[in-house]
């Protein structure tokens, strides 16, 4: 019995051990180098020089293979795209490679193969809040002369996302920023205002939005930080700012919302889809939401189908008007042997005829102007001038190698300023030091 | 035979940990990308940056508090449960079915629906009551209901090896009691329990050591948010999240050292206790 019970417990303690290194174990392949070389030298900060830059015109008659690596296909636009494209492009044969539908998961998929110096994505769809991040470890092409001679044709706002240490990382494909929906039936005029637009949820329904500490709150708070004129890092991305009056006020306006109850209760819990249902159900007067909710909430059977709209956000009192941009930027692997095929796939992705099946067909958002203004999408989607707007209004998130890190300092601190467990002001102090810190691991 | 045994013995498990514990004694440096990735080693520099920091101290707070809570109501409800599953009766095939349902569900999926069953305004929780409370938004009540869900989807897997303890206990014994006038209560403590002290024992460590690396639940539910963060949590935003491989690896080295002392601590205290009652 002893001995049974010995060699039980070992087998036990052998399942423990490994489950619990399998949190360490499951990071990347140590690529030897390294070892001797000043490791200890520290070059300036956000240093990309040396880093390749693609030649525009080593697209013209390419040839070979490309994989383009992106999130899974749920909607099937990338799927359709990549076959008209290998019908277009007979000398290239394009290939998807679909990883996990969490954001977090493409990442750390493509995160893994660069550091292991595989070749095997050309062509990758990043998330807008990872440009920075792959330029800084020279992970993908510096795609400047390309991205220039397209400039005037891309909604101006979306390049900020592929923007790092002043160069262009990648083209941007698709994009989103957020709207504010409201009732119809109990809102008549469109408020000027956010305070205004408090004032009319407070009168009759109140308002819901993202208020869980994940990215989603990043979104939101930044939304209202950046139109009440705060800042989150200083303009080379170097030093945190974000402990600023105007930060503190637009913090301690959600706040207000909170304890007086024009914010749904629960907000602090709630991500996308939990804002969608409660809208739906006919709870709410406001809600600040992706595109996605507009299809959805005209859907038979919910309790606002036809009693809504949407308008872009509207101005913070006494500063201005924000948006977060999301979406996606198509960059090209430092790694690829076939830069011109991956170009041209990229060029071919974001041409005005694709954009306009996406948007058409998939309700993917363009980065095109033009798209917007085209008749046929006009009619399909009554929004399609309020979504330009938003999108011309909207920033991206602070670009930073380490902006895992920004953003959770954000959403945490400005969660818990919500909740009620801390002031505004010191939300806004115990995310400056934590975004300091992290600034400083770089 | 045994040598290839050990070999991937060596390979799959050996080799993780200790590559694990050498990232946890270097630096990892973000800027030096692709150049020297490594700097020099850090020595003990991460455990101590880990050990100083509050984020640390209060996941292994929260890791005790849920682990303690939970396997305490999950043993006794698990109990329960096997006892009642082991009485025959009609149906018992069915009950024993029906009661494995929500230990064959997806962790992640029962995160899911116990989070909508408690949203403060849609889920049928507050209704129910009659409250108005934001279950997943304030402390302690975050904590609860993880300990909540945890119990919910554990105590059937716990109740299943008991039973299994249960049935090897000959059921001559409790005549035998009978015969002796021996009570309910009496046949229980003096012969249900020290028998099935073994079997109640694996099942122990097994919730155990499964509790103090919960991660799924906490994700989903909080996002760590209220009070909730476990040090399995911790480690994982810290070494992918953030990507800063020295520290996440210190701290899911800590956790397995806090994860081997509790195991440790099981077979001192109670296997000793198990010799004691089968030599008895």
């Amino acid at each position: 019995m002893q001995i049974q019970w010995r060699r039980n417990a070992a087998l036990l303690l052998g399942c423990a051990v490994f489950a619990t290194a399998g949190i360490a174990g499951c990071g990347d392949d140590d690529d030897g180098g390294g070892g001797g070389e000043g490791g200890g030298e520290s070059a300036e900060t956000g240093t990309t020089e040396g880093a390749k830059t693609i030649d525009p015109a080593s697209m013209e008659g390419a040839k070979g293979d490309v994989t383009f690596c992106l999130g899974k296909d749920t909607s099937g636009d990338k799927t359709a795209l990549n076959k008209k494209f290998n019908e277009e492009n007979p000398d290239i044969k394009g290939e998807l490679l679909e990883f996990s539908t969490s954001a977090d998961e493409q990442r750390a998929q493509f995160v893994q193969r660069q550091e292991a110096k595989s070749g095997e994505c050309d062509v990758f769809y990043s998330d807008v809040i990872w440009t920075a991040e792959f330029a800084s470890q020279k992970w993908i092409f510096d795609m400047t002369p390309y991205v220039q001679e397209r400039e005037s044709e891309v909604i101006p706002a979306t390049l900020e996302t592929v923007n790092y240490d002043g160069k262009l990382w990648g083209m941007p494909q698709q994009t989103d920023a957020a709207f504010l929906y409201y009732r119809t039936d109990q809102v008549k005029e469109k408020p000027a205002t956010w305070q205004e637009a408090y004032q009319r949820a407070a009168d009759n329904d109140g308002i819901v939005y993202q208020g869980a500490p994940y990215e989603g709150l990043t979104c939101d708070f930044l939304e209202l930080a950046y139109a009440a004129g705060g800042e989150v890092l200083n303009e080379d991305g170097t030093q945190a700012v974000i402990d600023s009056p105007e930060n503190v006020k637009a913090l301690q306006f959600m706040v207000d919302g909170v304890k007086d109850g024009t914010a749904a209760r629960g907000v602090t819990t709630y991500m996308e889809e939990e804002s969608r249902r409660y809208f739906e159900s006919g709870k709410a007067t406001f809600m600040r939401n992706w595109p996605y909710a507009y299809a959805l909430g005209e859907k038979k059977g919910t309790a606002v189908a036809g009693k809504f709209d949407v308008m872009p956000f509207p101005e913070f009192e006494g500063a201005g008007k924000a948006a977060i941009l999301g979406g996606h930027n198509l960059v090209i692997s430092v790694f690829t042997d076939n830069p011109g095929a991956a170009l041209k796939y990229v060029d071919f992705l974001t041409q005005e005829e694709q954009q306009i099946i996406e948007f058409r067909d998939f309700t993917l958002a363009p980065t095109l102007a033009s798209v917007y203004d085209n008749g046929a999408i006009q009619k399909k989607y009554p929004f399609a001038a309020d979504l330009k707007e938003s999108v011309a209004q909207a920033r991206a998130r602070p670009v930073s190698p380490v902006y895992p890190q920004i953003s959770q300092a954000i959403y945490k601190n400005v969660n818990e300023a919500l909740a009620g467990r801390t002031s505004p002001e010191d939300a806004m102090k115990a995310a400056q030091s934590e975004m300091q810190s992290a600034l400083e691991t770089f | 035979m045994v040598a290839p045994s050990m070999v991937l013995i060596a390979i799959v498990a050996l080799w993780p940990i200790i590559y694990a514990i050498w990232l946890s004694m270097h630096e990892y440096s973000l800027r030096q990308a692709g150049l020297s990735r490594w700097a020099s080693p850090a020595g003990f520099g991460n455990y101590q940056d880990a050990l100083q920091s509050a984020e640390f101290w209060s996941a292994t707070r929260v890791t005790f508090i849920f682990t303690i809570a939970s396997v305490i109501l999950e043993t006794i409800l698990g109990l329960a449960m096997a006892m009642a599953m082991h009485s025959a009766f009609k149906g018992q095939g069915l009950l024993r079915t029906v009661v494995l349902v929500p230990w064959a569900v997806l962790t992640v999926v029962t995160a899911i629906m116990w989070k909508t069953i408690f949203d403060p305004n849609l889920g049928f929780v507050n209704s129910l009551l009659g409250t108005s409370t934001v279950w997943l938004g304030q402390e302690p009540h975050a904590l609860m209901v993880m300990i909540f869900a945890d119990v919910w989807k554990t105590a059937p897997f716990m109740a299943l090896l008991l039973l299994a303890g249960l049935q090897v206990i000959p059921g001559e014994i409790y005549e035998a009691a009978k015969v002796d006038g021996a009570t309910a209560m009496q046949r229980f403590r003096k012969i249900t329990l020290p028998l099935l002290m073994p079997a109640l024992l694996v099942a122990l460590i097994f919730r155990t050591l499964d509790a103090l690396r919960a991660f799924d639940l906490p994700k989903v539910l909080t996002n760590g948010a209220n009070d909730t963060t476990t040090l399995s949590l911790l480690a994982q935003r810290t070494f992918q999240e953030n990507r800063l491989y020295g520290e996440g690896s210190a701290l899911s080295i800590l956790t397995f050292i806090i994860v081997m002392a509790v195991s440790f601590a099981y077979i001192r205290l109670v296997g000793g206790n198990i010799r004691g009652m089968t030599e008895e």
